[in-house]
């Protein structure tokens, strides 16, 4: 028994939240073992995130006893956690961005650090136990999203932590990025620090964890050892059924070429040219900040060029801003989706006929009435769950919110469909039906520009894959007869 | 539902409209005189100026930018305008106010979309700097002197009826503020462009990769913020008949403040001109309780402030 209490770090016993409407959490139990990776997966509205936050101490759970390191913990504050050696570290991160790299990690306690050359010796000492080399006196702004992920590490490390929670610790790291991550985690579990990964990505789940919960609608439904469990089990686990494949069959209608790219150069782009088919779906691979992204918006309109030539249909044609590219037919789901794509406050219906307004006019004003009916239509086409369309659309899930924007230029009618990172953050159930309507979409005679960082989506969904390392294009592929390897080869540059 | 929730809901949906309810009746108690026909009248004519002035900062917010420059714009075309009567005549001067307002308007959105301004935060500083070039421009047009409109010798008998004029009890100024505020309403509402704007000032970004055209929308928005402040001046000078170089000074804070309080989200995207005109109730109906109590205008001027904050705390809380 006494030895039993001391293998376990964290356990959770029955707890359960609830907000006005929903039952977040109900009657949730797991324990944390002692130097263990302990993955949990679910989809969106799971319940990951009010667990954490309950743990964390930004939320106060209704029912239910927690117990972190032998100690009963009723209510905490954020900062009492970190002290009892609990760390979060949040997909967005939580540092200062004006202040240094040791400042950070040693953020009101300096004095503990013992003064400034304390905190930056100290500061220096933990991140090379974790084999990082970012100096200690450079400003967090001038960081890559990885290196502040070392910080946050490395604060937690500081605060001698015997858990650390990391939340989607991969959504933007580049592979090479996450092999460094992975090498962290295990380092930490010989260590004895546990760690709860939080992660959309089975993938890694697989990789670095030992154990693996797996929450759905505020319950848990299993915790299994990992190698005890297959991927199809699990993701039919997160979703209550069992999803046959997680991607549809490959589409093919790639036909005569529908737009000539030549020689778009812009400061960070060398002259690209490429040509896209009617009908086809084209994949850009490259690691973040190749330049996949700042190509289909030097396309779209949206970034100044210094050159660029595109016929479209075999017509050369101007586009000077996103109007222009619009008016030619091109549609833009861009990557960030609540600041780019969104306007978060306004209903469901806005935000469908934001692309569209012309089409709501009823002589000079626009009429309630057909906002209304495109947004009905939209919702019932693409399955939108949405309490009604006059809903404010913040209140969405994220696969809802995106399958928004894809009917909001879906009903411009596209003939070419961009599309930047389309499912990322989303779950695996929406997912699925987000690769069904860009088959929809091909079908139905558009094309796609799909840029992902996931390898396995851009490979499954593709007819042709560009790698773009550098500004550059490096090569061109069949996805169908090359291997990821070979690909990532070539995007690695 | 019962009855109290419904209260409850109705209490907190119109805030500003149950604040106003309760001012008057406290006002009404405390002085009889102030539910006669006369006094009402009195209550819309101060609509006057500073309702105008609010339409366009409603404009503006909703837009997504702040408008500091009205206070410049009201002191150069109001004596801009009261100069050009004996010039012109008095519907060419009330053109060429109109038109300086425009003016002013285009030169504040040229400036901010020329700069790539187009956050809230950085336009808020040019249109702050613009209103002190606006202002020392009216102070270097008329040497620093007050401008007298009865002293002329042209007629002047458009500026009083826009200045003092009734229909019956009802003055004229506050009838043309009831028709450009339905106007404005219907245009932000039901009309493309309206539509625009708010999607523009809610997230820009988005709006522009719609292919929305943000910067014409942008353009718009200061020009009618420039051209009803303009029109507010002419009210203001109309009726007092003359137009020091310094007449705009604060009418930046108080049009902000009427906007607020009305409900109009400083975040942009989301308000409305008719919660505007709440908005100003409420501030004329609280100076006009205040001054009734017999409260000093220093403690004035702190009621006014606290006002203003409550009405930020209660954005930020609907927000969330």
């Amino acid at each position: 028994m006494d030895r039993q209490l001391s293998d376990v770090i964290l356990s959770v016993e029955h707890v359960s939240k609830a907000f006005p409407g929903v039952k977040a959490l109900d009657d949730v139990s797991l324990q944390v073992g002692r130097g263990v990776v302990h993955g949990i997966v679910g989809e969106n509205g799971a319940g990951k995130s009010t667990l954490m936050k309950i743990l964390s101490g930004v939320y106060t759970k209704d029912a239910g006893t927690v117990v972190f390191d032998g100690q009963t913990i009723e209510k905490t504050t954020p900062m009492e956690s970190l002290r009892r050696g609990l760390s979060i570290i949040y997909q967005e991160f939580s540092l200062i961005s004006s202040m240094t790299v040791g400042e950070n990690i040693f953020l009101g306690r300096f004095r503990e650090a013992g003064g400034m050359r304390g905190t930056h010796q100290k500061a220096k000492e933990l991140l090379e136990q974790i084999g990082s080399s970012i100096h200690t006196g450079s400003y967090v702004s001038e960081l890559s999203t990885s290196e502040k992920q070392m910080v946050e590490i490395a604060k937690a490390l500081s605060f001698q932590s015997k858990l650390i929670i990391m939340d989607e610790p991969s959504s933007s790291l580049t592979e090479e990025e996450l092999t460094k991550l992975g090498d962290i985690i295990r380092q930490m579990r010989s260590g004895g620090i546990s760690i709860l990964y939080i992660s959309h990505k089975l993938d890694e789940i697989f990789e670095y964890c030992d154990v693996v919960t797996i929450m759905r609608d505020g319950h848990v439904i299993d915790t299994r050892p990992v190698r005890e469990l297959d991927r199809r089990e699990m993701v039919g686990m997160m979703v209550g059924r069992t999803i046959e494949n997680e991607y549809p069959e490959r589409p093919h209608f790639a036909g005569e070429p529908l737009m000539k790219v030549e020689h778009l150069t812009t400061n960070k782009l060398k002259d690209i040219s490429f040509t896209l088919n009617r009908g086809e779906i084209l994949g850009f691979v490259g690691l973040v900040g190749a330049g996949r992204t700042e190509i289909v918006r030097a396309i779209y309109g949206a970034d100044k060029v210094k050159r660029k030539e595109i016929q479209i249909e075999g017509e050369a044609v101007k586009i000077m801003s996103p109007r222009d590219g619009k008016k030619c037919g091109i549609a833009f789901v861009p990557e960030d989706r609540k600041q780019q794509g969104l306007v978060l406050p306004f209903s469901v219906e806005s935000n469908i006929s934001m692309a569209n307004l012309k089409k709501l006019k009823k002589g000079m004003f626009l009429s309630p009435d057909k906002e209304r009916k495109m947004a009905e239509e939209k919702i019932s086409e693409l399955l939108i769950k949405t309490p009604s369309p006059a809903s404010v659309i913040v209140n969405l899930s994220g696969g809802n919110q995106q399958k928004c924007i894809i009917g909001r230029w879906l009903e411009t009618e596209p003939k070419i469909l961009i599309m930047d990172e389309p499912t990322r953050g989303i779950d695996v159930g929406a997912k699925y039906e987000i690769y069904m309507l860009m088959k929809k979409a091909v079908e139905a005679g558009s094309s796609i520009i799909l840029i992902s960082s996931e390898l396995p989506e851009v490979l499954n969904m593709s007819n042709r894959v560009l790698t773009i390392a550098d500004g550059r294009i490096t090569g061109e592929f069949d996805p169908e007869k090359v291997s990821a390897q070979e690909i990532m080869n070539r995007a690695i540059g | 539902m019962d009855a109290k929730t419904r209260i409850g809901y109705f209490v907190k949906n119109n805030l500003v409209l149950v604040t106003i309810m309760i001012l008057a009746a406290v006002t009404a108690l405390i002085e009889p005189k102030f539910l006669t026909v006369a006094n009402l009248g009195n209550l819309m004519n101060q609509f006057g100026p500073l309702s105008f002035v609010a339409l366009g900062m409603t404009l503006a917010i909703i837009g997504g930018f702040i408008d500091l420059s009205v206070a410049g714009i009201v002191s150069l075309s109001a004596v801009f305008t009261i100069s050009m009567i004996d010039v012109l005549g008095q519907g060419g001067a009330l053109i060429a106010g109109l038109a300086a307002g425009v003016a002013m308007g285009l030169l504040n959105a040229f400036i901010v979309v020329s700069c790539g301004a187009l956050t809230q935060a950085k336009a808020l500083f040019i249109t702050y700097g613009l209103s002190a070039v606006y202002s020392a421009a009216a102070l270097l047009y008329t040497d620093g002197a007050t401008q007298h409109m009865s002293h002329l010798a042209s007629r002047t008998d458009l500026f009083k009826a826009v200045g003092s004029g009734r229909a019956g009890f009802i003055p004229a100024s506050f009838l043309l503020f009831i028709i450009i505020m339905a106007l404005l309403h219907v245009f932000l509402t039901r009309t493309q462009t309206g539509r625009e704007i708010c999607l523009t000032g809610a997230n820009i970004t988005a709006a522009d990769l719609c292919g929305i055209p943000v910067k014409r929308r942008i353009t718009l928005v200061f020009v009618l913020s420039g051209v009803l402040s303009a029109f507010g001046a002419i009210v203001l000078f109309s009726r007092i008949t003359t137009a020091s170089p310094l007449l705009g000074a604060n009418y930046e804070t108080n049009a902000i403040l009427a906007v607020v309080v009305g409900g109009t989200s400083l975040a942009g995207g989301r308000g409305s001109v008719v919660r505007t005109m709440l908005g100003v109730m409420l501030v004329i109906l609280l100076s006009n309780c205040l001054n009734l109590l017999g409260v000093s205008t220093y403690l004035q001027s702190v009621c006014k402030g606290a006002v203003l904050i409550i009405a930020i705390w209660l954005d930020r809380r609907r927000v969330k």
